[in-house]
């Protein structure tokens, strides 16, 4: 799964000590997915794997045995939060339930990521990233302008890169951070049910508030940006969109003042929408998508170029903002990562590599009391 | 006493940042969103705003003509006061609010604030642990800090919008959620920087870079929206920088398993998400399906042959889903441990009986318009719920509570600031 891996990886590289805990030697599924160097399959090279899991210590633990149960309730002791990413019933049989873990530690914060929450009739519910993103309203309204204008009779699409997840992960990390907090002002601690599917209700909360409020379903052909949107360029694509009549003009002076550019057809394009649109996809398609990012916001104007992964690693405003920081790895080597998408003034953000599988093991399960001769035999015996 | 009231005074169960005070001068989408999110877990939120220039959700919107929906949901839970930012006067009214707040929080084009007289340095001078949000399109820093840009130039300039489509369209624009998904990470931000301060010099939760920054000194936390977007595609930038290989869109795909994807229903724009990982939830779906002969195929024996042959599999799929209704494909295979979900509009996720079960849409009372359903915040807190409790405020409702009631300006200086449109 993503959206546990991104909580925990969000609040390591906002300082929290994540410790990941894994299952003994087939660790995270995503070490068998891709990407991988040279696309050479290896459980240590996976760049799921590495980006997700920057900045954690990590340990191999089994679930499934009795002892590993009891060492799980034994670590959650010494812990602030225990993020989990089982449904229903599998987090019971895994020594995940609350009641478990309060016993082991009564200010732990629980918190379980799931994709419809942990009750409710479709708790039990198996889904994956394209089934948590159409759940929420965001899919069924996915895509607008010149995709669907292309496409109208295709189904609906999820965002790209597993963002539904990705938001879901993102929205537990915030739950979890504000438990934390209340414990630290006397709060006791509490479990955190969060629903992937109602973090993109609450991400998506504008279409649930058309129909309140008006009675309106809008669906994903009432819904486009009447002038601009997704334009083509010569090398590519541009976004457009025009909300204020000053950025209207701006883009005016930018095509040396057509006649159909006029205020009139901002403030009102009724039918001449189309003949507008004709007339800037013409127009836009004759230059570089850079060149028309560059030269229409020194007009004012907010358009930006649809970068590539590529273009984005070797972005001038990324790199001008030092967001890339290269990374050693033991067995995967240097790469550069994409940083976290925050800065604090005068720090350094450069994240620290994932770990190795069962890396840490000896440095954990000592702070918990284990001699190094327990840790080999329990490694034996297949608990760790 | 109305269910709504007895929420409001039932004063044990308070939000997990009940205490936390936030001086609110954001002003669009991502900035709003993150003080809805402190908002609903329990911060008292104040929205500095002002008749000068009014909060764009409060005004016509240049495309739709009216106030756009989602105004009352955006600004829920919060404050709302007036000041004239132009008046000097006003200024020394904002930086003794900051100087009674534990954070500020604010998405204005890097350098507007500065100019305003209310730059981070400056709020400092006032309040020496100050910790402050600041969300923007692109950072604070770098060539392209002053770029403007809305939602969908995040995504575009971020690497995500290009990574969104249909693998031989055009790429596609992400809307509110990517905003909002901005502001959720601004919100993180400033959660996390609140542990610092109160987890004190030695830390055990969240710390910002709290030691390299020394925390009594402030916090100063600069989030690029256009940076979210790329967080997200951060394994595709590795797949770049490992194997110069520049990944492209999916549409409903994940690119490794079939079937996986969105399958036409029976009726109007009916549609049904299935993703199948595994042989194990291979073999369910062939359950559900009743072992059809083509399911035996070997060209669908194992996921390396279904993905080789997804577009056939896909087609196999849809003759039996366009029989169905979303809910009847999704209940016989979810019957089968099969992952399946409708792809859901706004009126059936209203009318779902799974979120009914969860009050997932809250009813509020509305001064003019009755009672509403909101949508709910996105935790649920055993101890210390999470709430969405009341709409959005008028413009300056509240003026007096603020200015007099808080920072204990005689009520006769505020309507005199009034008159003078300092607070205005």
């Amino acid at each position: 799964m993503t959206a546990g891996p991104y909580c925990g990886k969000l609040l390591a590289s906002l300082g929290a000590d994540v410790v990941k805990v894994e299952p003994p030697v087939s660790g995270d599924p995503s070490r068998r997915q891709g990407p991988f160097p040279g696309d050479v399959p290896h459980p240590e090279r996976s760049g799921l794997f590495l980006y997700m899991n920057t900045g954690k210590r990590g340990i191999t633990l089994n679930l499934e045995d009795p002892q590993g149960r009891a060492m799980l309730a034994e670590l959650a002791a010494t812990a602030d939060a225990l993020v989990h990413d089982r449904q229903p019933p599998a987090c019971d049989h895994q020594g995940l339930d609350t009641e478990t873990l309060a016993n082991a530690n009564p200010g732990l914060i629980v918190a379980s990521i799931t994709p419809f929450g942990g009750w409710g009739p479709y708790a039990g519910y198996p889904a994956h990233d394209v089934n948590v993103f159409h759940s929420g309203g965001e899919g069924w309204l996915l895509p607008n302008g010149l995709a669907l204008d292309t496409f109208p009779d295709r189904a609906p699409i999820a965002a790209g890169s597993q963002m539904g997840s990705y938001q879901g992960g993102l929205t537990a990390a915030l739950g979890v951070s504000a438990a934390v907090y209340a414990r630290a002002n006397g709060s006791p601690g509490q479990s955190v049910d969060c629903s992937m599917q109602e973090a993109q209700l609450s991400l998506g909360y504008v279409p649930i508030q058309r129909l309140e409020e008006e009675g309106i379903v809008e669906d994903r052909f009432a819904r486009y940006f009447r002038i601009g949107g997704v334009l083509p360029a010569q090398d590519g694509y541009v976004e457009m969109l025009t909300l204020e009549p000053g950025q209207w003009q701006g883009l005016s002076r930018m095509l040396d003042g057509p006649e159909w550019a006029t205020a009139e057809s901002f403030q009102n394009p009724g039918q001449q929408r189309d003949e507008i649109n004709a007339h800037l996809r013409e127009w836009f398609s004759a230059h570089a998508k850079e060149w028309l990012y560059q030269e229409a916001q020194a007009h004012g104007v907010p358009i930006a170029p649809y970068y590539t992964p590529g273009e984005v690693f070797h972005s001038r405003q990324q790199r001008g903002r030092d967001f890339y920081s290269g990374v050693d790895h033991p067995a995967a080597g240097r790469f550069e990562y994409a940083g976290p998408p925050f800065r604090v003034a005068g720090a350094p953000s450069s994240p620290a590599r994932a770990p190795l599988l069962g890396e840490h093991n000896r440095q954990v399960y000592e702070e918990m009391g284990y001699s190094p001769q327990d840790i080999v035999a329990l490694a034996r015996a297949g608990v760790i | 006493m109305t269910a709504d009231a007895a929420a409001k005074s039932a004063g044990a169960n308070k939000g997990p940042l009940s205490g936390v005070r936030v001086a609110d001068f954001s002003v669009h989408a991502a900035g709003p969103f993150a003080g809805l999110m402190l908002a609903e877990l329990g911060a008292q939120v104040i929205k500095i705003e002002s008749s000068a220039r009014l909060d764009i959700t409060r005004r016509p919107h240049t495309m739709y003509g009216k106030p756009p929906s989602g105004f009352e949901q955006v600004n829920a839970n919060k404050m709302s006061i007036t000041l004239n930012l132009k008046e000097p006067r006003a200024v020394e009214l904002a930086l003794e609010l900051v100087r009674l707040s534990d954070m500020v929080l604010e998405n204005f084009r890097p350098g507007v604030l500065e100019r305003l007289g209310l730059g981070f340095d400056r709020l400092r001078e006032v309040k020496r642990d100050l910790l402050m949000v600041s969300i923007s399109a692109n950072g604070q820093t770098g060539p392209e800090r002053g770029y403007s840009g809305y939602a969908p130039m995040f995504a575009a300039a971020g690497g995500l919008g290009f990574l969104t489509g249909y693998p031989d369209g055009p790429p596609v624009e992400l809307r509110h959620a990517m905003d909002h998904t901005g502001g959720v990470m601004g919100a993180l931000c400033a959660v996390a920087a609140l542990c610092g301060r109160a987890s004190g010099p030695a830390p055990s939760g969240v710390t910002p870079a709290a030691e390299a920054t020394g925390h009594n000194r402030g916090l100063h936390i600069d989030v690029s929206v256009r940076d979210v977007a790329t967080a997200i595609i951060g394994p595709a930038l590795l797949d770049y920088a490992m194997n110069e290989r520049e990944q492209a869109p999916q549409g409903n795909s994940n690119g490794a398993a079939s079937p996986y994807g969105v399958y036409r229903c029976k009726g109007d724009d009916q549609w049904v998400s299935i993703a199948v990982t595994s042989d194990t939830e291979w073999q369910g779906l062939c359950r559900a399906l009743g072992d059809p002969d083509w399911t035996g195929e070997i060209r669908f024996g194992d996921g390396y042959q279904r993905w080789l042959h997804r577009a056939e599999l896909d087609r196999r799929l849809e003759e039996w889903t366009q029989q169905r209704t979303p809910w009847e494909a999704t209940g016989a295979l979810q019957a089968e441990g099969v992952a399946a979900f409708p792809s859901m509009s706004a009126g059936q996720l209203m009318a779902d009986p799974h979120l009914a079960a969860r009050n997932s849409f809250p009813q509020i009372s509305h001064p003019e318009k009755g009672r509403q359903h909101g949508v709910t915040p996105p935790w649920r807190f055993d101890q210390t719920p999470a709430r969405l409790d009341g709409w959005t405020p008028a413009l300056g409702e509240d003026n007096d509570a603020i200015f007099h009631g808080l920072m204990g300006v005689p009520l006769e200086e505020v309507r005199a600031l009034q008159e003078a449109k300092v607070i205005w």
